[in-house]
């Protein structure tokens, strides 16, 4: 009898050590039940990818990039060689982790029971799967503190990486406006300063297996055969020295200074002044689909005030300098008119039927129109043809890509009737609009953000 | 009534007759349901994998233009500056090319269907360079299980995007950063046309017609195209251009006959 207990224990220690030392994985890899995954398929991301995974729902059409047709067989974020499909645990990591930046979001609230059942049953809606296998990216070990990030940069220009990502990374390369993806549609390569957006992730390693992989679908070719997988390790480590951190606060500071403001933006007194970033997103026609892939993705804010005036300045990545007067680079500072403070407004799809007006504080590239209204519309026409206050702007576009802008407006301005008036120890809702010039039909607006200037009373 | 006369040898005869000559009708329709079955798109597998025959016969033709032809768009390559110092004079897009006869250059010929016999595939590779920021050839045949060399001619990044749509040929997209980079490919199944282009040029544009036999043809800028080694037989042939689509003609030709074969596209 005690032989018996014995070997039970043995028995049990041996199995609950084969299930933990396993991979995650592994460990957790439930059998297909496709019933299960066609239900939560359903449930989940028929909304956008369609019931059938073709992506034909109507609003499919207002995403920036598009959800993906999973039928097609192509997909972009894999581990596995261009043109091979993706492994289970690379679709696993999608649904898990969904795509920064894009509109997948994350799904860890679903068990992971759940995500691995809806991997088995989106496999089934490709014959990719059955016709082909994944095959494994050839790959280096990590080399971690011992990463090279100068010789990354050379390996950077070896590759050509400028000509679609640019110089410093900022996706102004000579080849970048005019990429299609291979639904037809328009595409940007990656900002590489900007971490948050990159979709498979920031992480070196990801970064690496995006270079090997390739982007199957969206332009980005793999590399493997044209670097060694010890290089492209360098590279992937030099790519991330380029990310700039991205600072999301909620409710952004406002920088009480004695005296005149910084109106420049390269004044050094904007060091210390606090940052906060908005992503942009590109705004709607009225049937509620986009005219043209954005190229801004996020400004950066900064606020600093006295007593009579604010300052705003305004970063952001542009990659052509357009200042000609039929297609000139634009920015607009929003703010809400007197009386307007209440009402929810979507930038996205304003101005809309019943739309309250906004204020804004317009700035164009190349000196023409310029100035502060309260209006109905974006249209450069209302601004032309209705009195508006002179605006205080001081713009620099630095040669790789980059705009900071610095927008003055007195505190209360009385010459513009209606408009926003100021004053410390409230919340004021911001927001801002941005236009490249070389691709006027895709404005891109940011949400609303709050500034405090000064504590706020309750 | 005895049983014994249902088995009487005439009786037996015919049916063993019956038995025989049924099989060479059965045969023929399904060699006819064979070449029929595939939609319009893809041609016949061969029917037998013993060697294919080589002939002394031809097709030959021409492949004319009906009507205004398209002007060819100037390329504009100041997206890379070492793609535009290549060329003094502006580059015209490739996708309809009438030649002066009234003919249109780069239609791809070949035979769809009636080649019998499998013709292994030669071991010498089709080369499709990227030179001047161009293809090289813009199209071009090549055989099943034939080496695809892809070779940069240029100092500058090229990526090889080939969007395949067979069911084991591969669609693939990859980097060739430098000079004299060469990629070896290879396709599984016969696929007319594939079409090749670059992301980082987006004006480079070529096309490979799939085949597994060496029985194919481009126009040239004569317009003419010549398809030589048939055994005897009846042939489909299909002349494919990249924007019009395909047109079909049956040929037959006896042993070392040559014929011709023309086709007319039309403008839209």
């Amino acid at each position: 009898m005690k032989q018996n207990y014995r070997v039970l224990g043995v028995c049990f220690v041996a199995i609950s050590a084969f299930f933990a030392s396993g991979s995650p994985a592994m460990a957790s890899k439930p059998e297909p039940d496709l019933e299960l995954g066609k239900k939560a398929f359903l449930d989940t991301c028929a909304r956008c990818h369609g019931p059938d995974g073709k992506a034909e729902v109507p609003f499919a059409k207002r995403f920036y990039p598009r959800p993906r047709n999973l039928t097609s067989g192509v997909f972009k974020f894999r581990s596995t060689v261009s043109g091979t499909p993706p492994t289970d645990d690379d679709l696993f990591r999608t649904v898990e982790q969904g795509l920064h930046g894009s509109n997948m979001p994350d799904w860890k609230f679903l068990p992971p029971e759940t995500r691995w059942q809806i991997v088995n049953y989106v496999k089934t809606l490709s014959p990719i799967f059955q016709d082909s296998q994944p095959e494994p990216i050839q790959t280096a070990a990590d080399p971690g503190a011992h990463a090279d990030k100068t010789k990354g940069r050379q390996v950077y220009e070896q590759l050509g990486c400028a000509s679609c990502h640019g110089n410093q990374g900022r996706a102004n390369g000579t080849s970048a406006a005019g990429l299609v993806d291979d639904w037809g549609m328009p595409v940007r390569p990656a900002n590489l300063t900007q971490g948050w957006n990159y979709r498979g992730g920031s992480a070196p390693k990801d970064i690496m297996t995006r270079l090997l992989a390739g982007i199957d679908g969206a332009g980005m070719p793999s590399y493997t055969g044209a670097v060694t997988p010890e290089d492209a390790w360098h590279l992937a480590y030099y790519v991330q020295s380029l990310q700039e951190p991205a600072h999301w606060n909620p409710i952004a500071d406002g920088a009480y200074i004695n005296g005149a403001l910084p109106s420049k933006p390269d004044d050094a007194r904007w060091n210390s002044v606090q940052a906060t970033d908005l992503q942009l997103r590109h705004a709607l026609e009225p049937d509620g689909s986009w005219k043209d892939a954005p190229t801004v993705n996020l400004v950066r804010v900064q606020v600093a005030y006295n007593d009579s005036e604010i300052a705003v300045r305004l970063s952001w990545d542009d990659p052509t300098e357009d200042a000609s007067a039929e297609a000139a680079d634009r920015a607009s500072l929003v703010l809400r008119p007197e009386g307007v403070n209440g009402d929810i407004v979507g930038l996205q799809v304003w101005p809309y039927q019943g739309a309250p007006e906004l204020n804004l504080c317009t700035w164009t590239a190349g000196g023409t129109l310029s100035g502060e209204i309260v209006a109905k519309s974006f249209e450069p026409s209302v601004l032309e043809n209705n009195p508006k206050a002179t605006l205080s702007a001081s713009a620099a576009y630095q040669k790789d890509g980059r705009w900071e802008l610095v927008l003055q407006r007195p505190m209360k301005q009385s010459s513009v009737p209606g408009s926003a008036a100021l004053e410390p120890g409230r919340l004021v809702p911001i927001a801002v609009v941005i236009w490249d010039g070389a691709v006027p039909e895709a404005r891109a607006v940011s949400p609303w953000l709050d500034v405090r200037l000064g504590s706020v009373s309750p | 009534m005895n049983h014994l006369r249902l088995f009487s040898p005439a009786l037996l005869a015919v049916v063993v007759a019956i038995g025989c000559a049924g099989s060479k009708p059965q045969d023929a329709s399904a060699e006819a349901d064979k070449a029929a079955a595939p939609a319009a798109e893809q041609p016949a597998a061969p029917v037998t994998s013993a060697p294919g025959a080589q002939g002394s016969g031809s097709v030959t033709g021409m492949v004319k233009f009906e009507g205004t032809a398209p002007v060819q768009a100037k390329v504009k390559m100041n997206a890379d500056p070492i793609c535009q110092q290549q060329h003094a004079d502006p580059v015209l897009a490739e996708e309809v090319v009438v030649n002066s006869n009234n003919t249109l250059k780069n239609v791809f010929v070949y035979v769809k269907e009636g080649v019998n016999g499998s013709y292994p595939a030669p071991t010498e590779p089709v080369v499709l360079a990227q030179r001047g920021c161009w293809y090289s050839p813009h199209v071009f045949g090549i055989q099943v299980g034939q080496p695809l060399q892809i070779v940069n001619d240029d100092a500058t990044l090229h990526n090889v995007n080939s969007k395949s749509k067979g069911k084991t040929n591969k669609p693939f997209n990859i980097a060739q950063p430098s000079k004299d980079m060469k990629t070896e490919k290879k396709f599984s199944e016969v696929e007319v046309l594939v079409p090749f282009k670059c992301n980082v040029h987006p004006w480079m544009h070529a096309f490979a017609g799939v085949v597994s036999n060496p029985f194919y043809a481009v126009t040239d800028e004569s317009g003419n195209f010549t398809i030589k080694g048939l055994p005897a037989g009846t042939y489909t042939i299909e002349a494919v251009q990249e924007k019009y689509g395909p047109q079909t003609q049956q040929v037959t030709i006896g042993d070392g006959e040559s014929k011709t074969a023309e086709f007319t596209f039309k403008a839209e």
